[in-house]
């Protein structure tokens, strides 16, 4: 990551004088893919239970089933959604990054359903080692962790676009 | 002191045995909520109380004292009998003063059944006691932490209907679709009908009609559309009801029908800091009888809100909000009425405006503060409607503000 600070600010310097602008444009090139593929510490995963036999979704799918719009996987095994506490920055970081929504956005729908009877809230879990217990343990659970190197015994889902 | 501010409290009103037992069943719920909350049975509940004060006006008590007469209190349980089927079931206790009758309410008990579903679509039915899921906030208007504020706006959500209109037993048919090309994208649809109390009627046609009005049938229908990755929603909705009275062997009124039709469309945006919301409708209130054999009158009354808040910090939110309606789309400012009742009612019960401020504060993620301040206008959203009260809202303007702390698990 230092790197790639170097970079932009050498590319970005004011007394730097290119002759060519196109050098210019191929740095900032350059410092863009350093940037996609640096490694990423503490990536947010999806997991779910071993019962469930996905192993990608895209964020679409990903968002209908935690909006209750999808309630069985693929082999029809009922869904079953755990998640933190809305301020749980791991939460937050989930809601914004991996389904691209406000967490209030999630409140909201979940409110709706639960205090109208037209349908079920996700279920909510004090922390990260119980969400990844639930999810060892219920068929069809889904959720997600933040340090993936210490869980196993779960199947793994990458989410495309 | 005590009196120039009127702070004369009724704790009498809260004395009540069913506001007590729920609250009890919500704490105690809430102490096993982790074991309960297992993936068949879910419970939920929320407990809210308030102060609330309303000058120049009947809105909340007759004698425009500050009151506590904010209560809501609420108790659900959801179980999944099988892959396909569910019941779930809510009461709760509300007491709003003269807003709507105080009372435990069994809110809506219904099976669900999941009748089909794959990667796009979800169908699923329901039957029983269903809650009107077609305007913004029909289904959670008694949820207190699920609703924009204290008050929701009047012109569309008018407390004097509240128990018609919060939903009926009947079914009800919900049909979702999304994609990526298209969005999210909601079809709802219900019928049913209202059980109609001696108390919910004094609400509605007032204590001096001593006959008995039903609900004979209530048809809705609403649409909702999520464009793909988009802060925007669109819907619009349709209702249609009719209502019968039958007067008693003594009485001031008359054998009647009602035709009540109700037509809306609506936005909300919802942003990082930001988010909007209005609605905009059209109803048409048919009245046949009632007042003397052969009265006949039709009117279109039409009305909106718009809302927009503010996320000051992660816990403070500023909420404000404009709403306008008329009663008759033909007498928009009343003079019309008040000429054909002789002047009995003032002109101002022709329309009903609402400008708001609110604020709101999240202490953690299930314990909140609301406060606000209305500034209202005209009469035609204060009960009975049928039988304006000029000698208790002899004031075009008057103003309402109430503090509601609420929990919910």
């Amino acid at each position: 990551m230092g790197g790639v600070s170097y970079y932009l600010n050498v590319v970005m310097s004011p007394s730097v004088n290119y002759k060519d602008e196109n050098i210019k444009s191929i740095f900032i090139y350059i410092a863009i893919v350093i940037l996609l593929f640096s490694p990423q510490v503490n990536a947010i995963q999806i997991i779910s239970n071993i019962t469930a036999d996905t192993s990608s979704l895209s964020v679409t799918q990903l968002r209908r089933i935690y909006s209750m719009r999808q309630v069985h996987w693929q082999n029809g095994i009922p869904i079953v959604v755990y998640v933190l506490a809305s301020k749980n920055p791991l939460h937050q970081k989930f809601c914004r990054e991996k389904l691209r929504l406000f967490p209030y956005q999630l409140d909201r729908i979940w409110h709706k359903l639960t205090f109208s009877g037209y349908g079920v809230a996700p279920i909510e879990v004090a922390n990260e080692s119980e969400l990844i217990q639930a999810i060892k343990s219920t068929k069809g659970a889904i959720g997600y962790v933040e340090n993936l190197s210490e869980v196993k015994d779960v199947n793994i889902i990458k989410i495309g676009d | 002191m005590l009196t120039s501010l009127k702070l004369v409290i009724r704790p009498e009103k809260l004395s009540n045995y069913y506001l007590s037992t729920l609250c009890s069943l919500c704490l105690a719920l809430n102490l096993n909520a982790a074991e309960v909350n297992n993936e068949k049975l879910q419970v939920h509940g929320f407990v809210a109380q308030g102060l609330i004060n309303a000058d120049n006006s009947n809105y909340i008590n007759n004698d425009e004292s500050l009151s506590l007469e904010l209560t809501e209190v609420g108790l659900n349980a959801s179980y999944q009998l099988n892959d396909d089927f569910r019941i779930a079931g809510q009461a709760v206790y509300l007491n709003g003063g003269n807003r709507y009758h105080a009372g435990l309410r069994l809110d809506y008990l219904l099976l669900e059944w999941n009748a089909f579903h794959n990667d796009v679509w979800q169908a699923s039915f329901y039957l029983g006691r269903v809650k009107n899921n077609h305007w913004l906030y029909s289904s959670t208007r008694d949820v207190p932490f699920a609703r924009p504020s204290i008050i929701i706006p009047q012109v569309v959500y008018f407390d004097g209907f509240r128990d018609v209109a919060v939903g009926g037993d009947g079914a009800a048919v919900k049909l979702s679709y999304s994609d990526d090309v298209f969005g999210e994208i909601d079809f709802n649809f219900s019928k049913g009908k209202s059980a109609i109390s001696d108390d919910q009627a004094d609400v509605v046609i007032g204590k001096f009609a001593l006959g008995q009005l039903d609900h004979d049938l209530d048809t809705q229908a609403s649409v909702y559309w999520r464009p793909p990755f988009s802060p925007w929603r669109f819907g619009i909705s349709a209702l249609d009801s009719t209502f019968s009275y039958e007067s008693s062997q003594v009485d001031n009124f008359f054998d009647s029908d009602f035709v009540f039709q109700f037509y809306t469309a609506n936005a909300v945006y919802e942003g990082e800091f930001w988010q909007f919301s209005a609605e905009i409708f059209q109803e048409r209130f048919v009245t046949d009888g009632f007042y003397f054999p052969g009265f006949q009158r039709d009117d279109i009354g039409q009305g909106y809100y718009l809302q927009a808040s503010y996320q000051v910090t992660k816990a403070f939110t500023v909420l404000t909000r404009h709403e306008a309606f008329y009663a008759n789309k033909d007498d928009k400012n009343g003079t019309k009425l008040a000429q054909s009742t002789g002047g009995l009612v003032p002109s101002y019960f022709g329309f009903h405006n609402d400008n708001m401020l609110g604020l709101s504060y999240n202490f953690s993620n299930n314990f909140r503060i609301n406060a606000e301040y209305h500034w209202m206008e005209g009469g035609a959203r204060l009960s009975p409607i049928v039988q304006p009260d000029p000698i208790a809202n002899d004031s075009k303007n008057w103003q309402v503000w109430a503090i509601q702390f609420m929990y919910w698990f």
